[in-house]
């Protein structure tokens, strides 16, 4: 086989894949802005009417402000905790340090889905029920902390403690070296980590399932319920929402610090 | 050496007390999974051998009724072993197709390898209702695929709320994990190792046999185990393309649990699913432990 064919043949399996991979998210913005009560080929005209019913729908609505705020509080909580354990792991711990990574990554490993489980069954055994935000806010911040964890602490292993040093022997107070040198250095990875547990949260279906109660539903689990019964383009018009999200999430990502500069650290 | 002197004093000067604050950044993340991760596990498991009651979710009865239930019945075992063919056929496909993109990202150079990791990691970030509903759009009774084959004069193929469409699906999300765990075991090989057999008169196909396939076998296996376990516990994609023609254990666990609140007997079919994927994993990295011991590590 001739090597230019042979080159030609492999580019036109790669371009293939992509658009498998991309296709159907393709699909469903297309469809939202599609005039037409389903998708055909040719579409019939662009129309934002599907936004219309998506803004006119109350329980999506709903939802949607339900999910912008919990993945709010979660980002603050589970960056806050994260962020924390990742300091002592990266700086403190000794011989536990293996240990302790495997525990705070661990979330990561199990499926979300047992972790809802298990969660579920420990609100109820407890007496405490599903009702109200708070399972779904622990929930989800125990699946974001990983993510929060394993950012920041890759950026604090490539830290460099002799500017920390510097600082505090120039006369600086742990706070104020903590808040002039450290945080600023170490923002990328804080700031990442922070916003993947905003989309983790946000687009998170698992556990959310066995934790949401009535009138605390979030936007994938009203997607979900209500794609189960029909699929018509209102569901698209959410589904493009939430995706603006992400792109959204991404774009900020990029601003703030450079998609080239999210790494993970860890055991991997 | 006297640097190292000089610190080993200030170590001791240092105050017992001086060592705790440090433990502060750890207590409360810490406390906070021991709550509501490790304990509600611990839970989980005691509740599969807890009893069922009457008016109660369950009673302090210790059994083992709950697994013997779940093992004993040939219903399960057959949506188990769908579970586990699916999740299999997932992990197999995301290989055959992944490789090739994990081998194009990976010999990737210059400005082309971070749009293609971008157009990667693009559907990471999208929930997986998203796409499965891209999905039924595509491949739905009065989908494009269909729109597509009934233009073209053929009959119209049944896509979704089957087996074939479930599978779609899997594969689809499942597939850049793949992806990623091939392409960073293909970034390891240097390329003087495949020039070097290309050199030797090694035509490519047998270079790459002989030489990439092999090199590239720990990466392979790594993202067959992610794939396999995720593949495992999905719940949305097997509800959304599958209808309720296709069954599987992590909808029968919520089920169990949501709609019949039978606690003991979901945690125990939990469990079961659990402990059997563990088992598989466990002959899984024993074999490939065997099979790859002569790469050097």
């Amino acid at each position: 086989m001739n090597a230019n064919l042979r080159q030609l043949g492999f580019f036109g399996v790669v371009v293939a894949l992509y658009v498998f991979l991309l296709a159907p998210i393709a699909i469903v913005v297309i469809a939202a802005f599609n005039a037409g009560e389903y998708l055909r080929f040719p579409p019939e005209g662009l129309s934002l009417r599907w936004f219309g019913r998506f803004l006119g729908s109350e329980p999506f609505v709903r939802a949607f402000w339900f999910s912008l705020k919990l993945a709010s509080m979660v980002t603050v909580l589970s960056t806050l905790l994260g962020g924390a354990a990742a300091f002592y792991v990266v700086r403190h711990a000794g011989r536990s340090r293996d240990l302790l990574q495997l525990f705070f990554v661990a979330p990561l490993q199990l499926p979300a889905i047992l972790t809802g489980i298990a969660l579920l069954i420990f609100f109820y055994s407890l007496g405490l029920g599903t009702r109200g935000m708070a399972g779904l806010l622990i929930g989800h911040t125990v699946v974001s902390i990983p993510y929060v964890f394993l950012m920041v602490g890759a950026v604090l292993l490539r830290f460099d403690r002799t500017l920390e040093e510097a600082a505090r022997s120039l006369g600086a107070s742990a706070w104020t070296s903590f808040r002039r040198v450290t945080l600023p250095l170490i923002r990328g990875g804080v700031i990442s980590g922070a916003l993947f547990a905003f989309i983790t949260s946000f687009d998170q279906f698992p556990v959310s399932l066995l934790l949401v109660s009535v009138g605390n539903t979030t936007l994938p689990i009203q997607l979900f319920d209500y794609l189960r019964f029909s699929f018509d383009p209102t569901a698209a018009a959410a589904s493009t929402v939430s995706v603006a999200m992400s792109v959204a999430v991404v774009w900020l990502i990029d601003r703030l610090v450079g998609l080239e500069q999210v790494t993970w650290g860890g055991p991997r | 050496m006297a640097h190292a002197a000089e610190l080993g004093r200030r170590e001791l000067r240092r105050p017992l007390w001086s060592v705790r604050p440090a433990v502060l950044l750890l207590l409360p993340a810490g406390l906070f999974l021991v709550v509501f991760f490790l304990v509600p596990y611990l839970n989980m498991v005691r509740m599969s051998f807890l009893t069922k009651a009457q008016g109660a979710a369950f009673t302090n009865v210790m059994t083992l009724e709950n697994y013997l239930r779940v093992l004993g019945d040939a219903f399960y075992w057959r949506v188990i072993g769908r579970t586990f063919w699916l999740a299999g056929l997932t992990t197999v496909f995301t290989v055959l197709l992944g490789y090739p993109l994990a081998y194009a990202i990976a010999r990737a150079s210059g400005p082309r390898r971070p749009i293609l990791l971008m157009l990667l990691l693009a559907p990471l970030l999208v929930g997986a209702v998203v796409r499965s509903y891209g999905w039924m759009i595509l491949l739905g009774r009065v989908g494009l695929i269909n729109q597509m084959l009934r233009a073209l004069g053929w009959r119209e193929a049944e896509l979704m709320y089957n087996t074939l469409g479930v599978l779609i699906g899997l594969v689809h999300v499942y597939l850049p994990f793949m992806v990623l765990a091939v392409a960073g075991a293909l970034e390891q090989i240097q390329a003087d190792v495949e020039l070097a057999a290309r050199s030797l008169g090694a035509s490519p196909w047998r270079t790459f046999w002989r030489v990439t396939w092999p090199l590239s076998l720990p990466g392979v296996f790594s993202g067959g185990i992610l794939v396999f376990v995720l593949a495992l516990s999905a719940y949305v994609i097997p509800i959304l393309l599958g209808g309720n023609n296709v069954l599987v254990m992590p909808m029968l666990v919520v089920q169990m649990l949501l709609d019949a609140f039978n606690w003991p007997l979901g945690s125990a079919m939990a469990m079961v699913l659990f402990g059997l994927a563990c088992a598989v994993l466990w002959a899984y990295v024993k074999v490939m432990n065997r099979a790859l011991r002569w790469i050097p590590r």
